[in-house]
């Protein structure tokens, strides 16, 4: 008896009260819209100061040249990652027990996606000509590339989350009459007049399949382009052909934790415990050891390749990483972050709710550190001395400005999620009532 | 205070030999007394002037400073401000024969400057001084032949030829230097003596790249106490070669007009390709609505 | 004194007869765009100048003059990204002569407005590991054959010419900074902030070839002073050098000459009798700064 698809016990009505009664603009919601209204505001000044006053309010430099935002645009786009790997992936594959949560998957790849592309901007030195990429793009720099998939992958993901969608927003414009006008106009617009006929669900289904097989080449570039940010230069520890896979790896890690953490979100906040299960917690924190696995192979090749042969710049890097500088916050992250929270959840009590939200919450953080790792000390160890500059620029520390951009894409991406979630059913109600009766006749 | 005065009175000692000392190191250079007799056989005027201080911004400005300013750079031994009193004081020909000899951290210019170019410095930095009055050689009764020379290459031997004549006369024992012109300086190709037929060889490094026919702006002078001649001209003398652009072909770091072929075809392709399917969907999306008014 | 003028004016009569003394000579005033036009004809192409009493004149391009402020910003553009004809610029460092003086970046931070913590060239001080000893090496852009800088600029904004030099147009640059995260030889740098006068430059012509003014956010580095070589002129840092340590000229003439005695030697034997290397050849940049090694004895 799999407890995932025990919903046997529960009315169409019952599925379809429980699963669009989070379908509301509450006091909850206002009020934490309004904390992150408040707190985007406030770091958004800061934002207006870089603007200002240039790239020199953020701890960069000419040696640190990329920081925490190039950092924290990785780890976003790896993040974003996910929804490739849980609806198209293992939707491909027929795994059901991930149709319940693949709609939040879809949802942190979208929030995610869109708030990397800004992420960028934030990095321009000069943001008002951001319009030269597309005028004067160059199709052999990767930034070109990187855009390219950013915007590709951005809408892929949208029109996945949308297109399934459809019998739910169709279910919304039917069933909910209490919400404001627009709301309604919305529905019945994005329902595409939606009855739920054979047909449409046969042309739901096709163009879902389409999408999902293009997902998955898009999805991989995205993220293999990321890494040749990294990849395509000559510096010593980010000149590795094996960056496009470590990074993909990582990705899985990072955004199985995200998953995980939006289930647990969703699940206590919308009292969705009969639709998330524990089950699914297990699963995801199966799926969550097996991705983590792989990462680790890749962290070990990355530092034990170039480490054993030595060779003058890549042992200073690798020195620097294991023993020196950086040792410290490299293996926090490695261990803390990765390795320890790995063997926690082979075992099954630390894969329910609670504890695998936790170390999930551990993951995520780690893996924001990790891009840190990947992205910062590289540039600390040029192959040429550090000289004639100000003391402060053989390191490298973020200014608040610099956090405070950070934070910013960061509620940003809650804001999105929030926003999104609250406007649509978080679990695909047809879905859930499709698996129900297909269990129910077998 | 008695102190006082005997610190003061060692301070100013102290002071007084180091500028004796610096006044040492500069007449220590000992400057062979027929060069430092030497006179210029041109008048310094204001195109010397001039050319003489486009050369000297350009090889003696990083260590004399501006003349006047005393902005020497600190080196040891100082190498001093020409347009003060103890340079001003040595002659024209102990400045000449420094400038072109060199010593120590200054350099020898012999090889980059001709004789008439040295003095163009040395009339430079004479123009600083308000006092100078140009001591001129005694010329009477001195008769000045006026040199042509005729140049050709000899292909057999890998020499350039120099013929100099006077009046259609050959002259013998002419000193006759021989340079290619660069983008930022002449380079020396060699230095040689007429014989009795008027006739100087100078060896051509057959290795020396010219332009697609062999030629090189080629520079010659001939020089026999006060008598000059010079003569610019191209040459066929260096090695035909074919000049290449360093931005030919398509490469990675190409612009993007020159991107490789392949990169091209394959971002528009698969761009394009994704974006037609994307398109493909979203127009699709009508058929969902169709397909309702249809049941 | 009357007497001494009329004598001082007939010697120089008789010294011109020798038909030298007003001669032109110098040869670095030649004006290199020879290659593209002849130089002393009209190209009937004329541009905005501003002279030294700040009046505005139009002047035709191939009477240009080194000093010569053009206003013409896409005359200066075209110029800059076209580059020198039939010249491949190449730069040798004589590391045995270095002495650290620092003239050589004085002169380039102030011909292209830098802050003193930004350098196109700086000099470091290198260890040698096997003798353990130190010296003096400057670095500038090695304007490399194969530049990975070049390679990964999303915008075309950073370009190698026809002449070898790798420039960078800060007109377009939007300051990405991946050329920066791409130089194995950390050559680049930006402008975090407002740059040096920046009030004072805000209405000079932009001119690529010397990178002036500089603007906030966007990158900068060695231009082998493009602007300079235009007009037959050495880098600012080759002709400040009071120690020799810079040779500068054209590959393709096998000339280079030194900046300090301005003595022109061979490039070809300069390097193969010096030992002569480049930065880093194993990572295939290909570049155009050739190093003779320091000295033995030094240390």
């Amino acid at each position: 008896m799999n407890e995932t698809i025990a919903k046997e016990h529960l009315s169409e009505e019952q599925i379809d009260q429980d699963l669009l009664k989070n379908v509301n603009w509450g006091g909850k919601f206002k009020l934490w819209m309004g904390f992150l209204t408040v707190s985007l505001i406030i770091c958004l000044y800061y934002y207006y100061q870089q603007l200002q006053n240039g790239l020199g309010v953020t701890g960069l430099h000419d040696y640190v040249s990329w920081g925490i935002y190039i950092s924290n645009f990785v780890f976003f786009v790896a993040t974003s990652l996910i929804g490739m790997l849980v609806s198209s992936v293992l939707g491909m594959m027929k795994v059901d027990w991930v149709r319940p949560v693949s709609r939040i998957a879809e949802l942190v790849a979208v929030a995610f996606a869109m708030v990397a592309g800004l992420i960028i901007i934030t990095d321009m030195g000069r943001p008002d000509r951001l319009l030269n990429v597309f005028i004067h793009g160059r199709v052999q720099s990767p930034i070109v590339w990187d855009i390219a998939v950013v915007v590709t992958y951005v809408a892929i993901s949208a029109l996945l989350l949308y297109i399934p969608m459809l019998p739910d927003i169709a279910l919304c414009r039917d069933k909910l009459n209490n919400v404001p006008k627009w709301q309604q106009k919305m529905y019945q617009r994005l329902s595409l007049g939606w009855n739920n006929t054979a047909k449409q669900f046969r042309l739901m289904n096709r163009y879902t399949r389409m999408l999902l097989i293009l997902i998955i080449p898009i999805a991989l570039s995205i993220h293999t382009v990321t890494s040749w940010l990294f990849a395509m230069t000559l510096r010593s520890g980010w000149d590795s052909p094996i960056f496009g896979p470590y990074f993909v790896s990582g990705a899985f890690v990072a955004g199985c934790a995200a998953v995980i953490i939006a289930m647990y979100f969703f699940r206590s906040n919308y009292k969705l415990k009969d639709y998330i299960t524990s089950d699914h917690f297990d699963r995801m924190g199966k799926l969550l050891v097996l991705v983590a696995l792989v990462y680790v192979y890749f962290n070990i090749n990355e530092i034990i390749v170039p480490g054993y042969k030595a060779n003058t710049a890549d042992a200073k890097h690798v020195h620097e990483m294991l023993y020196g500088h950086d040792s410290v916050m490299f293996w926090l992250v490695q261990l803390g972050g990765l390795v320890i929270p790995f063997l926690l959840i082979l075992f099954r009590p630390m894969r329910k709710p609670l504890p695998l939200t936790i170390i999930a919450v551990i993951i995520l953080a780690g893996a924001w550190f990790k891009r840190v790792l990947i992205v910062v000390p590289t540039q600390l160890a040029p192959y040429y001395p550090i000289q004639n500059v100000p003391e402060a620029w053989s390191g490298y520390s973020p200014t608040t400005p610099e956090i405070a951009i950070t934070i910013a894409s960061f509620i940003l991406v809650l804001m999105i999620i929030t926003v999104l979630a609250k406007l649509f059913p978080v679990v695909p109600i047809w879905e859930v009532k499709e698996e129900m009766n297909h269990n129910n006749n077998k | 205070m008695k102190n006082n005065k005997r610190y003061k009175l060692i301070i100013l000692f102290c002071l007084c030999f180091l500028a004796v000392a610096n006044v040492n190191a500069q007449s220590d250079w000992q400057v062979p007394a027929k060069d430092n007799e030497n006179l210029s056989p041109f008048l310094f005027d204001d195109d010397m002037i001039l050319e003489g201080r486009v050369a000297y911004e350009n090889s003696c400005t990083s260590c004399h400073g501006t003349p006047g300013q005393d902005d020497f750079t600190p080196m040891s031994p100082p190498p001093g401000d020409p347009a003060a009193e103890q340079f001003q004081a040595q002659s024209d020909g102990s400045l000449f024969y420094k400038i072109k000899m060199g010593r120590a951290s200054m350099p020898k210019f012999e090889d980059a400057f001709a004789d008439d170019e040295l003095w163009n410095i040395v009339a430079y930095i004479r123009s600083f001084n308000e006092n100078y009055k140009q001591q001129l050689p005694n010329m009477e009764g001195v008769e000045i032949p006026v040199y042509a020379m005729k140049l050709s290459f000899d292909q057999n031997v890998d020499k350039l030829v120099v013929k100099v004549l006077a009046e259609e006369l050959p002259q013998a024992e002419v000193s006759v230097s021989a340079y290619v012109m660069g983008t930022f300086g002449k380079h020396l190709l060699g230095k040689a003596q007429t014989n009795e037929l008027g006739i100087a060889y100078v060896d051509v490094d057959p290795a020396l790249p010219g332009d697609a026919e062999g030629k090189v702006n080629v520079l010659v002078k001939a020089t026999k106490e006060f008598a000059r001649a010079k003569v610019q001209q191209d040459l066929a003398i260096a090695m035909p070669t074919e000049i290449h652009s360093a931005i030919e072909g398509r490469h990675i770091w190409s612009t993007d007009r020159m991107a490789p072929i392949w990169l091209k075809i394959t971002f528009f392709v698969s761009v394009f390709g994704v974006w037609f399917a994307l398109l493909f969907i979203v127009f699709g999306l009508r058929n969902i609505k169709r397909a309702r008014e249809e049941s | 004194m009357n007497m001494a003028n009329k004598n001082d004016k007939s010697r120089r009569r008789f010294l011109q007869k020798l038909g030298i003394a007003g001669a032109s000579t110098v040869a670095g005033s030649a004006l290199l765009l020879q290659g593209c036009s002849d130089s002393n004809q009209a190209s009937g192409n004329k541009v905005k100048v501003l002279t030294a009493d700040n009046k505005l004149v139009e002047v035709d391009v191939a009477h240009l003059k080194p000093g010569d402020k053009i206003q013409d910003l896409s005359y200066l553009q075209k110029r800059g990204r076209e580059g020198i004809p039939g010249k491949k610029f190449v730069m040798v460092v004589d590391l045995a002569k270095c002495k650290n003086a620092r003239k050589c970046m004085k002169a380039c931070q102030s011909a292209h407005q830098l802050k003193p913590e930004m350098h196109h060239l700086n000099v470091l001080e290198m260890e040698d590991p096997v003798k353990k000893t130190s010296y003096w090496m400057p670095k500038t852009c090695q304007h490399c054959d194969n530049p990975p800088c070049v390679s990964v600029c999303p915008v075309d904004a950073t370009f190698k010419r026809q002449d070898g030099i790798v420039l960078i147009d800060n007109e377009r640059c939007i300051g990405c900074r991946f050329c920066v995260a791409a130089c194995p030889y950390s050559a680049r740098t930006f402008n975090w902030t407002e740059p040096k006068n920046s009030d004072k430059m805000a209405d000079v012509t932009y001119d690529m070839e010397l990178n002036v003014p500089q603007k906030k956010g966007t990158v900068t580095k060695c231009a082998f002073s493009a602007d300079q070589l235009r007009y037959g002129k050495l880098p600012y840092c080759v002709s400040a050098c009071p120690n020799g340590v810079y040779y500068f000229g054209d590959q393709n003439e096998d000339l280079v000459t030194n900046g300090t005695t301005k003595k022109t030697v061979r490039l070809s034997h300069l390097l193969e009798e010096n030992a002569a290397y480049t930065l880093m050849p194993e990572l295939g940049t290909k570049p155009s700064v050739y190093y003779l090694p320091p000295r033995e004895s030094e240390g």
